[in-house]
């Protein structure tokens, strides 16, 4: 008897077969090549963050100090299953525009410098953008020493030029808060004009806006931390610049000397 | 014989995208840099390939009224394995590629080839039929890709090659507008060489 094929319970049939090997076969794929996707996308967020220092050539995991900052303290983190939490938290984009407490930040000294990177999450004109944003204390004042940031589908040749180096690169050097304590890093249009400004982006305006609304929400949720920052800092100068880690007596020793001299 | 012929017609005289104009939507889209359009013509081809294959395969066993249902399944499952092996081992090119390696699925040069040739012919036929074309695809995709590169960026697959003679890029070379403008020349010397596609 020759099978009809196009009776309904032969199409059934072939359909159950198809979609269950079709099923396996894929299922078991994503689940053999996950890890391997996973370390691509957590390698990415490194190397990120090293580009935000500056510091794109140094391993992350020999050199950064992983953080989280509760009620205002710096909190090493470094339990493996923390570690992982915070990654996790940095790839997905929602909570951590949500996040209030716990909060992520990376932690790298150079020559005496500390630097700080915190993420920043935002919306553009088309969709999200995102970044790490690297900072220091410069005279006392909280200063932008490094910015990467991405996007999702912003306008290319306009919005999308937030992605650039060139861009990237203005925001070195700007000084967080101005003299009355205020926020005041933005992309101004028409130009940059004081020691706070980037210059905007002809024709993605919007996408400035969204990257200056980003940066002010993103970093006031650190403000408390970066104000001990400033404060230590300036204590650290006012006391000679004496490395904090050298034993007290030392230190002491020293400064006596100084003013024998 | 039949089978050389089935391998060389779909590189020019039968060229899908620019004699059937087939795929113009990733051709676009991918050619900013040689290497992503690479990739995605590679990826093309495995697609093409193995749908052709296993759709020949099927064929004798294939209800028709399902027929389009089980093409979609088995491209659609092709294209998620090649999705899934470059988000693993080409991570870079993944991502520059975005969606575009999920809208392979709506490649028509993909269905087209299994409709027009697979469900008609024995497997193997139909897998060099399936290559041919990812390849003349890649070709036109790579053709591309190296004007834009080269004049837009001033480079070829990320080498500087222009810029060292002072080249200043030109940036109208990256919109997608001058992939169809290059499209268009590459039709026209393709026309002029082959007179019989020429319309009366």
């Amino acid at each position: 008897m020759a099978i009809n094929k196009n009776s309904n319970v032969y199409i059934i049939i072939y359909t159950v077969v198809m979609v269950v090997i079709v099923g396996t076969l894929l299922a078991t794929l994503a689940t053999w090549l996950k890890p391997t996707q996973d370390a691509n996308v957590l390698n990415e967020q490194k190397v990120s963050i090293m580009k935000a220092f500056g510091e794109a050539d140094a391993n992350f995991d020999e050199v950064v100090t992983m953080g989280r900052i509760t009620a205002g303290e710096f909190v090493a983190v470094e339990e493996a299953a923390d570690v992982q939490a915070v990654f996790a938290l940095l790839g997905n984009r929602k909570a951590l525009g949500e996040a209030t407490d716990e909060l992520p930040i990376f932690k790298f000294e150079k020559d005496g410098v500390a630097k700080y990177v915190l993420p920043i999450v935002g919306k553009g004109l088309w969709g999200d953008i995102w970044g790490y944003v690297s900072l220091y204390v410069v005279d006392g004042k909280l200063t932008i020493s490094g910015i990467v940031m991405d996007h999702a589908g912003e306008t290319p040749g306009l919005g999308a030029e937030i992605a650039s180096a060139g861009v990237q690169g203005s925001f070195a050097d700007k000084v967080l808060y101005n003299e009355a304590g205020e926020f005041a890093v933005r992309m101004q249009k028409g130009g940059a004009q004081n020691e706070h400004q980037v210059d905007a982006i002809t024709g993605g305006t919007k996408t400035c806006d969204g990257v200056n609304a980003m940066l002010e929400t993103s970093i006031s949720k650190y403000k408390s931390f970066l104000d001990t920052l400033t404060v230590a800092v300036a204590e650290d100068t006012t006391a000679e610049e004496q490395p904090a880690e050298e034993p007290v007596e030392e230190a002491n020793v020293e400064s006596v000397n100084v003013e024998e001299e | 014989m039949k089978l050389s012929k089935n391998f060389t017609n779909p590189l020019a005289a039968n060229n899908p995208v620019i004699v059937q104009i087939l795929g113009i939507c990733s051709a676009l889209a991918v050619t900013v840099k040689l290497e992503p359009a690479l990739v995605m013509g590679l990826s093309v081809t495995f697609v093409t390939a193995f749908s052709n294959l296993i759709m020949s395969l099927l064929r004798n066993g294939l209800p028709s009224r399902i027929r389009i249902i089980v093409q979609l399944v088995v491209i659609a499952t092709l294209v998620i394995v090649v999705d899934q092996f470059l988000r693993a081992y080409m991570y870079d090119v993944s991502k520059q590629l975005s969606v575009y390696v999920g809208l392979i699925i709506t490649n028509c040069i993909v269905m087209g080839r299994v409709e027009a040739f697979a469900l008609g012919n024995k497997p193997w036929d139909s897998f060099v039929d399936g290559v041919a074309n990812g390849i003349g695809y890649a070709l036109i995709l790579v053709i591309v890709a190296f004007f834009r590169e080269l004049f837009g960026s001033g480079t070829l697959f990320g080498f500087d090659v222009l810029a060292r003679f002072g080249y200043t890029n030109n940036a109208l070379m990256l919109f997608p507008p001058m992939a169809l403008i290059i499209i268009g020349c590459i039709i026209w010397v393709h026309r002029s060489i082959n007179k019989d596609l020429q319309e009366k």
